[in-house]
């Protein structure tokens, strides 16, 4: 997959938009080692939840351009619109639309699921707190209050409800976010998760868990 | 916002509200953008789809002769596939809203991008 470019987003952008970095760049690489299967899955519907400048699902809508649909979700109307920018800036096909996690879609219609969650270890007060209100929406695209999993763990109760007959998450954690207790709580739910890549990067260790189905 | 991506939405999230679809559509100024027709794509899609909401959005996009009832034999019929195509995928609307169906919440699209965020009491 081609890595998009991002030239359209300026340091004024920044300020309202989370900026690509390693995890950005570990969720693209875990996807592309597994095109493969993504291939033979066929998805019709991906989402990205919380996509952020888009940079991860326009690099997937332009590798699976001609077979899925493929849309943005985000809370934060910067998000929306820098991720709808960078999809034309880069010749892909893709909506965004403004929502909480998967709230605004169809029950049991997603195929490809992506999320990198607000993953950052922070006091629940800083992720509810008036702070966070007053402040800038960039706060909701990394704090993750409790082990930073608040977020991660409201879409883990939702994901039987989102993921269609097929359909496969792939989602990102911090070493701190307790990987192992998330595949056991998916485990518990009835899924198959498995992590899928590792990555050790300056002051994180992070891992991409693909999540799907169990058979029985 | 394609008329692919209305399909998937819906308004359920909202307390009280059972289905919540398909939400009303209105389209105040749309941009029709060309692409390329794919007949395979739509055909294995259609599953996915749901049919009334695809009239429906048919009806207020002015895209005349798709059948109220989906046909059976759709891809045999290269001429309905090509209309399919137009309305789901080169329809863009970009001001206009989406209205749920047992509350009337309305939910404004700008810029191409529907606003379906619902405020904490509303969940």
């Amino acid at each position: 997959m081609e890595t998009p470019h991002t030239q359209h987003l300026s340091a004024a952008d920044y300020e309202h938009v989370y900026e690509p970095a390693e995890d950005s760049f570990l969720l693209l690489d875990a996807l592309e080692a597994d095109l493969p299967f993504l291939d033979a899955l066929q998805p019709r519907l991906c989402v990205e939840l919380g996509s952020g400048s888009g940079i991860v699902i326009t690099a997937l809508a332009k590798r699976l351009t001609q077979s899925t649909l493929c849309l943005a979700t985000d809370i934060n109307p910067h998000a929306c619109a820098a991720t709808k920018r960078t999809a034309s800036h880069n010749g892909a096909r893709l909506d965004s639309v403004r929502c909480n996690l998967a709230d605004a879609l169809r029950p049991r219609s997603v195929d490809l699921l992506l999320f990198n969650p607000p993953y950052v270890v922070t006091s629940d007060e800083e992720l509810q707190g008036k702070e966070m209100l007053a402040g800038s929406p960039l706060v909701y695209s990394w704090a993750g209050g409790q082990h930073g999993r608040r977020v991660t763990d409201v879409l883990l109760q939702q994901l039987d409800g989102i993921l269609s007959p097929i359909g496969v998450l792939y989602l990102l954690l911090l070493r701190e976010n307790k990987p192992d207790e998330v595949i056991q709580q998916l485990i518990k739910l009835n899924f198959k998760a498995v992590k899928c890549m590792e990555r050790r990067i300056p002051g994180e260790y992070l891992y991409i868990i693909k999540v799907t189905r169990s058979i029985n | 916002m394609k008329i692919s991506t209305y399909n998937f939405l819906t308004s359920m999230a909202i307390k009280g509200v059972k289905v919540g679809y398909p939400l009303k559509l209105t389209i105040n100024k749309k941009n029709v953008v060309e692409c390329e027709f794919n007949p395979v794509f739509i055909e294995k899609l259609l599953p996915k789809l749901d049919w009334s909401a695809v009239y429906g959005a048919a009806q207020v996009a002015e895209c005349e002769d798709i059948p109220q009832a989906q046909p059976d034999n759709i891809a045999d019929n290269e001429a309905l596939l090509q209309k399919l195509h137009h309305l789901l995928f080169e329809i863009d609307v970009l001001e206009g809203q989406l209205e749920c169906p047992e509350t009337g919440r309305v939910f404004p699209i700008t810029d191409g991008i529907p606003n379906m965020l619902l405020n904490e009491d509303e969940v």
